[in-house]
C-alpha cells in the first residue's frame, strides 16, 4: 500500500506578516524572506521554494497565522495569481446553526395555606419558583440568610449554589450562567453591591438578565449592618461605568419580596437586563404571612444564549464594539429599552385621593408611614402615602395622580435624601414645575423613621400654620 | 482541510471581515497568541467538540479571541474569565468550556479568581499566555515580567521593589484543586508539538468531568520586547525558561467525578421544601381580639439570646396568621453571635398591618431585668407588662392603667426539667393575661412547630399549662 502523501505548504503572502517563524522550522532552507514588501499589507512576506520541501509541515505548525501556512489543496501549487480571498474562502463565515427561542414553561402549583417566613426567605422561594436554579454568592450581613438558604435548597434540586472568593466573582458566575441564558441571582448587602457593580455594567453592556437582592445597610464604607436605604442613588443611576439603567423594584412587605422577585427575573428575561431589588436589613428579617403562587416556571434557553451546544454555537455574548460607531449604535439601542421599560413603572397610593398631606416612602418606611397616614386620617387629617414600587423607572404618573390635591409632600426615608432626588428628578424630567415645598423625615445609620416622628412633622407643622 | 475548520471561514467580527482582516488575526508579527489560538482551534477539531465548546475572551491581546473561533463565545471582565467560565460550566456541564487568560488578567487582576477556581476544580480548562509583558496597554510590566528586565513601567529593569515574578504553574499546581498543570513553550519545533498535545490533553480531561486543567504557554512578544520574532523565540528560551522551567507540573489519574442531574422543576418537591402546607388549620378565634386594639395589636418581646423571645414571638405571628389575621415579627440582636441582646417587635392586625415596628407597644413580654427597665417605660397606658419574676427581683413602677403580671418563667420550666422553656412558659402567661387569643390557637401553632420533634411536644405542653396557671394564681 501506498503512504498517503503529505501536503506541502500553501501560502498566500498577503495573509503572511512576515514574522519568519517558519524559517527557522524549515529543515531544507525552502523559506526564505522575500526582498519586497507587499504593497497589500505593508509587510514582507516569506517566500517558498518547495523544490527541496519533504511536506515534513514543520512550518505550518509554527505560523501563528490560521490563514498564512496551511497544507496546500490537491492541485494547488505555490504560483498563482491573486483572486479574490471571498472566492477563495467562500463568502459564508459560519455553517453554525441558526437558532430560536426554547420557551419557558409554565407549571401548576396546588394551592397551600399561607407561610410564615422571612423576607431573604421569601425572596429565594420566590428565586426558586422563577425557575432560578443557579446562585452565587458571597457571605454579607444582613443578606446572608439568602445564600444559606439556597446554599440548604438548590443540592436538593440538582441546583448549584457556589460561595463565591468575593462579590466580584459572584457577578461573573452571574454572567457566565446568563451568557449561557439561564435565570440566576444573588443575594448581597450594600457593600458587597458596590463590588458588584463593575459586573453589573458589563452584564447591561453584552444583555445579560440576572437578578440582585441588595438588603441594604448602613453607610458608607463599612457602616454598619443595620437597615439604610443607601443605594437608592446606587441602583438608580450608578450600576458601573457607561450608559446603564436597570429597572429597580423595592418590596415593602415579605410577600412583595416573593412577589417583586418572581417580577424581577421576568422583567430581566424581557429586556435582556439586570434587575435590582432594594430590600432593606429590616424587610430581609422580617417575618410576616406570604402566599405562593398558583403556577411556576420551568426555564426554556433563549435563542441568544451561548449554551454550549450545537444550537447555540453562533452567539457572542459581548460588550465590546471596537468600532465608535458601532458602540454608539449599541447605546442608541440601549436607550431605547431603557425608554421601553417606562411601561413597567408601578406604584401604591394608599388614601391619596383627596389627600392633603401626601407621604412619599419606600421599603420599611413605606410601612411605617402607612401606619402615620391611618393615626393622622383617626385625627382627622387628610393624610396619604404615594409608595414607589419601581424607584427606576419611577411611576411618575402615579405620582403626579396622587399628589394632585396635596398640599404637602412629606418624603420619609432612611437615607441622606436619595429618595427625594428621585421624587424631584421625575417631577423634573416630566416637566412638573409647580408642586409644594418637600418636606422630609429621615434618619440614616441604621435608625429607621419612626412613625411618631413622621407625625411630628406633619402636626407640627399644622400647629404653626394654625 | 486546509485549516483547522474551528476557525471562522471568515473573520466577520474583525472589522467587520472588510479586506484583508476577513482572514488575519489582530496580532503583531510573531505574536505568540497565533499558534496558540491555532493548537487550540485543531484540538477542538481533533476531539470533535465544537459545538460544545464555548471559550471565555478575556481583557489583554486576547480579547478578540471570539473573532476567530467558530464556537459558543463569551467574553468577560478583566480577570474575570475562570469565573465567567464556572457560570458557563454550571449552566451547562456537557459544554466544554476554556478560559484564555494572559498574564495580566490572569496572573494580576484575576488573581483571586484563578486561584478561587483552580481550587474549586470543576473542570474547566485554563489557557495561560505567559509573555512576561502587557501588550494590550503598551508594553508595561506584568505580574510575570522577568527580573532585571525593562517595561514602561519598571523603566530601569524589575528590580526587588517590584516584587519577584509569579510563577503561576507551580502555584496552581501546588493547589489541591487541579488535575493537570503543564508549562509548555511555542520556541521550536519540539517545545511547538509539546504544547499541541498538552492543551489537546488538557481539553480531553475536562471532556471527561476529571477536573481542572492548566496550561501555562511561554509566549513571544516582540513588539512590546522590541526584538524580532527570531530574537524573542531565543529570548524565551535563554531568559524565560530558566525561571519558568518546562514540563508537567502536575496530573493526577482521576476517575470522572462531574456529572450533575438536571435541575428539578418539580413543584411538589419545591413546595415540601418550603414547608407549605395544604390543610386549613382550625381556627379557634370568634374574632379579632378587639378588647386589645381595634385592628392593630403591638407587642414587644425582650430578652438575651437563648432566652426563647423570637421563637415565642414567631409562634405568636404563626397563631395570628393561622387565624387567618396578618402578622409581622422582626427580630434585633445586639452585635454577638452568643448571648447578647434579643429584642422582637411583633405585630397582630385584623387585615393588614401597616406600622410593623413597636417602639411603643401595647403588650411587653421581658425576660430579664435589663430588657424590663428599657422597654417598660414604652408600653402603652392600659397595657399589659409580663416579665420573668425568677430573674427580675426588682421591678419598676408602672402607670396604674398598666396590668402587670410578674411569673416566673426559668423558675416553673427548671421546675419541668428543661429551662428552654421558659419561651413557652411566657406564651402561657401572655395567653392567659391577654386572651389575644385562645388556648388553642397557641398549642396548634406549638404543635406544627414541634412536627419534627413530636417527642418535646407534651413538655411544651405542660410548659404552656403553668404559664396560665401562674397567671390564674395572680389573679386570685
Amino acid at each position: 500500500m501506498a503512504l498517503k502523501e503529505r501536503p506541502k505548504p500553501f501560502l498566500l503572502p498577503e495573509y503572511c506578516k512576515g514574522c519568519g517563524r517558519c524559517l527557522d522550522a524549515c529543515a531544507k532552507d525552502c523559506i526564505t524572506l522575500s526582498d519586497q514588501i507587499n504593497p497589500l499589507t505593508g509587510l514582507v512576506p516569506v517566500e517558498l521554494d518547495l523544490t527541496d520541501c519533504n511536506a515534513c509541515g514543520m512550518c505550518m505548525d509554527a505560523c501563528p497565522e490560521p490563514y498564512g501556512l496551511r497544507p496546500a489543496h490537491e492541485g494547488e501549487v505555490q504560483d498563482f495569481e491573486l483572486e479574490d480571498p471571498a472566492k477563495l474562502f467562500g463568502v459564508k463565515p459560519s455553517d453554525a446553526l441558526e437558532p430560536s427561542d426554547i420557551p419557558n414553561e409554565v407549571l401548576p402549583l396546588p394551592r397551600t395555606e399561607p407561610l410564615v417566613i422571612k423576607g431573604t426567605y421569601a425572596s429565594a422561594l420566590g428565586a426558586l419558583l422563577a425557575g432560578c436554579r443557579h446562585v452565587y454568592g458571597y457571605p454579607i450581613t444582613p443578606s446572608t440568610e439568602g445564600a444559606e438558604l439556597m446554599a440548604k435548597f438548590l443540592p436538593k434540586l440538582d441546583g448549584t449554589f457556589i460561595q463565591a472568593v468575593s462579590e466580584v466573582a459572584a457577578v461573573n458566575m452571574m454572567y457566565g450562567t446568563a451568557g449561557a441564558g439561564l435565570p440566576t441571582m444573588t443575594f448581597t448587602s450594600s457593600p458587597g453591591f458596590s463590588l458588584m457593580l463593575e459586573g453589573v455594567s458589563y452584564m447591561i453592556g453584552a444583555e445579560l438578565p440576572g437578578v440582585f437582592v441588595d438588603v441594604m445597610r448602613g453607610g458608607p464604607g463599612l457602616g454598619n449592618i443595620a437597615p439604610e436605604q443607601s443605594d437608592i442613588k446606587l441602583a438608580c443611576h450608578g450600576l458601573g461605568h457607561g450608559n446603564t439603567q436597570a429597572i429597580t423594584l423595592a418590596p415593602s412587605t415579605p410577600q412583595e419580596m416573593l412577589d417583586l422577585t418572581m417580577l424581577a427575573f421576568e422583567l430581566s428575561f424581557k429586556y435582556r437586563n439586570p434587575v435590582v431589588i432594594l430590600s432593606d436589613g429590616y424587610l430581609g428579617q422580617m417575618t410576616g404571612k406570604v402566599q405562593l403562587p398558583d403556577s411556576m416556571i420551568k426555564p426554556g434557553i433563549p435563542k441568544w444564549a451561548v449554551y454550549g451546544d450545537a444550537m447555540h454555537r453562533k452567539n457572542l455574548i459581548s460588550s465590546i464594539f471596537l468600532t465608535e460607531t458601532d458602540l454608539e449604535a449599541h447605546n442608541h439601542h440601549l436607550n431605547a429599552k431603557y425608554a421601553s421599560m417606562k411601561v413597567e413603572a408601578r406604584a401604591e397610593s394608599f388614601l391619596c385621593d383627596d389627600a392633603e398631606v401626601v407621604l412619599i416612602a419606600c421599603n420599611t418606611p413605606a410601612r411605617t408611614a402607612k401606619g402615620a397616614v391611618q393615626d393622622l386620617r383617626n385625627q382627622g387629617i387628610k393624610a396619604g402615602l404615594f409608595r414607589p414600587i419601581t424607584l427606576w423607572p419611577f411611576p411618575v404618573v402615579d405620582l403626579i395622580a396622587a399628589i394632585k390635591g396635596a398640599e404637602r409632600l412629606v418624603v420619609v426615608e432612611a437615607s441622606a435624601g436619595q429618595l427625594e432626588d428621585e421624587v424631584r428628578l421625575a417631577l423634573s424630567k416630566a416637566g412638573v414645575r409647580q408642586f409644594p415645598e418637600i418636606e422630609s423625615v429621615r434618619r440614616m445609620g441604621g435608625i429607621l423613621p419612626q412613625q411618631n416622628e413622621i407625625m411630628a412633622q406633619v402636626l407640627g407643622k399644622k400647629e404653626v400654620r394654625a | 482541510m486546509s485549516k483547522a475548520s474551528v476557525f471562522y471561514d471568515k473573520f466577520e467580527r474583525h472589522s467587520h471581515g472588510q479586506g484583508l482582516k476577513g482572514h488575519a488575526t489582530h496580532y503583531c508579527p510573531g505574536c505568540g497568541h497565533g499558534l496558540a489560538h491555532k493548537y487550540l482551534a485543531e484540538a477542538i477539531d481533533a476531539l470533535g467538540i465544537q459545538d460544545r465548546t464555548v471559550a471565555i475572551s478575556p481583557v489583554g491581546c486576547s480579547v478578540f479571541l471570539y473573532y476567530y473561533f467558530d464556537v459558543g463565545n463569551s467574553q468577560a471582565a478583566h480577570g474575570r474569565a475562570p469565573v465567567v467560565a464556572l457560570g458557563h460550566k454550571f449552566a451547562n456541564p456537557e459544554s466544554v468550556v476554556i478560559s484564555y487568560q494572559g498574564d495580566g488578567d490572569l496572573a494580576s487582576i484575576g488573581l483571586a479568581e484563578t486561584i478561587s477556581t483552580a481550587q474549586l476544580g470543576a473542570p474547566i480548562t485554563v489557557i495561560f499566555i505567559n509573555n512576561a509583558i502587557y501588550g494590550m496597554t503598551g508594553g508595561q510590566m506584568a505580574p510575570t515580567t522577568l527580573m532585571g528586565q525593562t517595561s514602561s513601567t519598571s523603566p530601569s529593569g524589575r528590580d526587588q521593589s517590584n516584587g519577584q515574578p509569579m510563577k503561576m504553574a507551580e502555584l496552581i499546581a501546588g493547589l489541591d484543586g487541579p488535575i493537570y498543570v503543564e508549562r509548555v513553550a511555542l520556541f521550536d519545533a519540539k517545545q511547538r508539538i509539546k504544547a499541541k498535545k498538552a492543551i489537546q490533553k488538557a481539553l480531553k480531561l475536562q471532556m471527561e468531568g476529571r477536573g481542572y486543567s492548566f496550561i501555562e504557554v511561554l509566549a513571544e512578544c516582540p513588539t512590546h520586547l522590541k526584538m524580532t520574532p527570531e530574537e524573542t523565540e531565543k529570548w524565551v528560551k535563554e531568559c524565560m525558561e530558566p525561571v519558568y522551567p518546562l514540563g508537567v507540573k502536575k496530573d493526577l489519574t482521576i476517575d470522572p467525578w462531574f456529572k450533575r442531574n438536571p435541575p428539578c422543576f418539580q413543584g411538589e418537591k419545591l413546595l415540601s421544601l418550603a414547608g407549605a402546607t395544604y390543610e386549613h388549620p382550625v381556627r379557634a378565634c370568634k374574632g379579632f381580639p378587639t378588647h386589645l386594639a381595634p385592628q392593630d395589636i403591638s407587642l414587644k418581646l425582650a430578652g438575651s439570646g437563648g432566652d426563647g423571645a423570637q421563637t415565642a414571638a414567631m409562634l405568636i405571628a404563626r397563631s395570628a396568621i393561622n387565624e387567618g389575621f396578618d402578622a409581622t415579627h422582626i427580630p434585633s440582636y445586639g452585635p454577638e453571635s452568643r448571648g447578647g441582646t434579643s429584642y422582637a417587635d411583633v405585630h397582630v392586625a385584623e387585615d393588614e398591618v401597616l406600622n410593623p415596628g413597636s417602639p411603643d407597644p401595647q403588650i411587653l413580654l421581658a425576660f430579664n431585668a435589663p430588657s424590663l427597665a428599657k422597654f417598660g417605660p414604652t408600653v402603652r397606658k392600659g397595657g399589659y407588662v409580663i416579665y420573668d419574676s425568677s430573674v427580675v427581683t426588682e421591678a419598676p413602677e408602672f402607670d396604674p392603667s398598666i396590668k402587670v403580671f410578674p411569673v416566673p418563667f426559668t423558675g416553673i420550666a427548671t421546675d419541668l426539667g428543661k429551662a428552654v422553656v421558659k419561651n413557652i412558659v411566657a406564651l402561657g402567661a401572655l395567653q392567659a393575661a391577654t386572651n389575644i387569643f385562645p388556648r388553642e390557637t397557641f398549642l396548634t401553632a406549638i404543635r406544627v412547630a414541634l412536627k419534627d420533634k413530636c417527642a418535646l411536644i407534651p413538655l411544651n405542653e405542660e410548659a404552656f399549662a403553668w404559664g396560665i396557671k401562674s397567671v390564674e394564681a395572680l389573679d386570685q
